[in-house]
């Protein structure tokens, strides 16, 4: 008994020295460099999870680039602090310049996973790897291989696997389109998208002609065009280079009759948009 | 002055922490690639070494042994040099902000770094005075930089070899560093 009480007493006086030294240390150091300060205060905005999107070794590092031009902001933009626009609004007052938020991005799979299977796959667990054997054990080559290269490097683990499917999905409420999880995938599966999209094609598979993989998989874009016809004001684009249904970027249209005329019911309507009110 | 000199080589080269005691392998593979940040980690972990060495010491003949609780230099000194660290990283900032700028990430990194904690014990175990204290922990830092920068030095290099592809990157690290091993057990006797 007397032994833990030394113990709970040592521990607990070395414990507070520590704590009073730094708190002194703190107290009685000269101030701060202006140019260090005005970094503290600028890395109080972002979003503080040092994801690495923007380029930079970190926020911290991204608010040093700041304090010392504010082109920055332009030249590497920190997507998740443009998605949030009170940090925007209280950085621009702090900084007295106008700064503007910027669309709000989210990434999106082109893959629904419905794919049959090539032959069993069974070596490293990472889609570049499993691609590697003829593009993948999926029939279609241009499939989501659902290992999730992806979800390793997402900051805020808003990707998830569909096992059933082996495809992953990503969460859009959690999502902050920070861009690498386009970067990591060896399929080019992903793809950044303004979060208004109202819609988006669940599909990755362009050759138009080479169909081997193409009737495993019931729910894949066939190059019919019908979604393009349907569509009068130009909601769809025609991509003549991959013979795939695009939709515009900024005009953000959505396209009611291109879903319903889908034949492989493969043009997904996002609910969450705003673009459907 | 000549058994000084001998405890610094044989801290240095003999002993040295990363190749014969293997302490503080992780900054030895991570910070070793560019010379340098494998300089600016040495400098940092020497700085920090030779702070942390003083103040345990004094903990240690001062307040644990006299009350007879030696068992705890464990916990006590992770606690201190943790708080350590932060109370010279606090310093450098407010004080030099081109050192601060220098050592980067590496100051608060070495919180909890193995070699660190471990010349406190051996100058602790070993029972040196001060002064053998501060050439050990000098000693320690020096070869600790020393390894770092040699093995830097050779895989800046090892970048545009023409090394096998399999062999690319972590296992021709491994590789050399047994290499390296090999060669500074050359310095055994030397003292």
């Amino acid at each position: 008994m007397d032994g833990q009480i030394v113990i709970i007493t040592f521990l607990t006086i070395v414990g507070l020295g520590c704590g009073v030294a730094i708190y002194l240390a703190n107290k009685f150091l000269p101030e701060e460099n202006e140019m260090l300060k005005k970094t503290e205060e600028i890395a109080q905005f972002l979003p503080g999870m040092n994801c690495g999107a923007c380029g930079k070794p970190g926020c911290f590092a991204y608010a040093g680039e700041v304090a010392k031009t504010t082109t920055t902001f332009s030249t590497h933009p920190c997507q998740t602090f443009l998605n949030d626009e009170e940090a925007v609004k209280s950085m621009g007052d702090m900084l007295g310049m106008e700064l503007s938020g910027g669309e709000k991005k989210i990434a999106i799979v082109h893959c629904a996973g419905d794919s049959d299977v090539l032959y069993e796959y069974e070596g490293v667990d990472t889609c570049k790897a499993a691609r590697q054997l003829s593009g993948g054990y999926k029939q279609c080559s241009f499939a989501c291989l659902g290992f999730g290269d992806c979800m390793d490097v997402c900051p805020v683990d808003a990707i998830h696997k569909d096992e059933q499917k082996r495809i992953v999905t990503i969460d859009p409420e959690a999502c902050i389109g920070c861009g690498l999880c386009a970067k990591e995938c060896p399929q080019v599966v992903i793809e950044i998208v303004p979060a208004d999209m109202p819609q988006y094609l669940a599909c990755n598979y362009t050759p138009r002609r080479d169909i081997p993989g193409r009737e495993k998989c019931d729910l894949g874009c066939i190059h019919c065009r019908k979604c393009f016809k349907v569509s009068e004001n130009g909601e769809v684009i025609w991509d003549k280079e991959t013979f795939m249904p695009k939709f515009d970027h900024e005009l953000l249209l959505p396209a009611p009759a291109a879903i319903e005329a889908c034949p492989k019911d493969v043009i997904l309507k996002r609910s969450s948009s705003k673009k459907w009110k | 002055m000549n058994e000084l000199m001998a405890l610094f080589l044989s801290m240095a080269l003999i002993n040295n922490f990363i190749l014969s005691k293997f302490l503080g392998l992780c900054p030895f593979f991570g910070v070793s690639k560019k010379l340098k940040s494998a300089v600016s980690m040495g400098m940092a972990v020497l700085l920090v070494m030779v702070a942390a060495s003083v103040v345990s010491w004094l903990l240690y003949s001062y307040l644990l042994e006299p009350f007879g609780v030696a068992y705890m230099a464990t916990v006590i000194f992770i606690l201190v040099i943790a708080s350590l660290v932060q109370i010279m990283e606090l310093a450098i900032r407010r004080t030099n902000i081109q050192l601060y700028n220098a050592l980067g990430i590496y100051l608060p990194l070495i919180t909890t770094n193995c070699a660190v904690l471990g010349v406190t014990f051996i100058n602790v175990r070993e029972g040196f005075t001060l002064v053998e204290t501060l050439v050990s922990a000098v000693g320690a830092g020096v070869g600790f930089t020393l390894v770092l920068a040699m093995m830097s030095g050779i895989r800046e290099r090892l970048e545009i070899a023409d090394v096998p592809v399999s062999f690319k990157g972590m296992p021709v690290a491994f590789l050399v560093a047994m290499l390296l091993g090999i060669s500074f057990l050359a310095f055994g006797g030397m003292v």
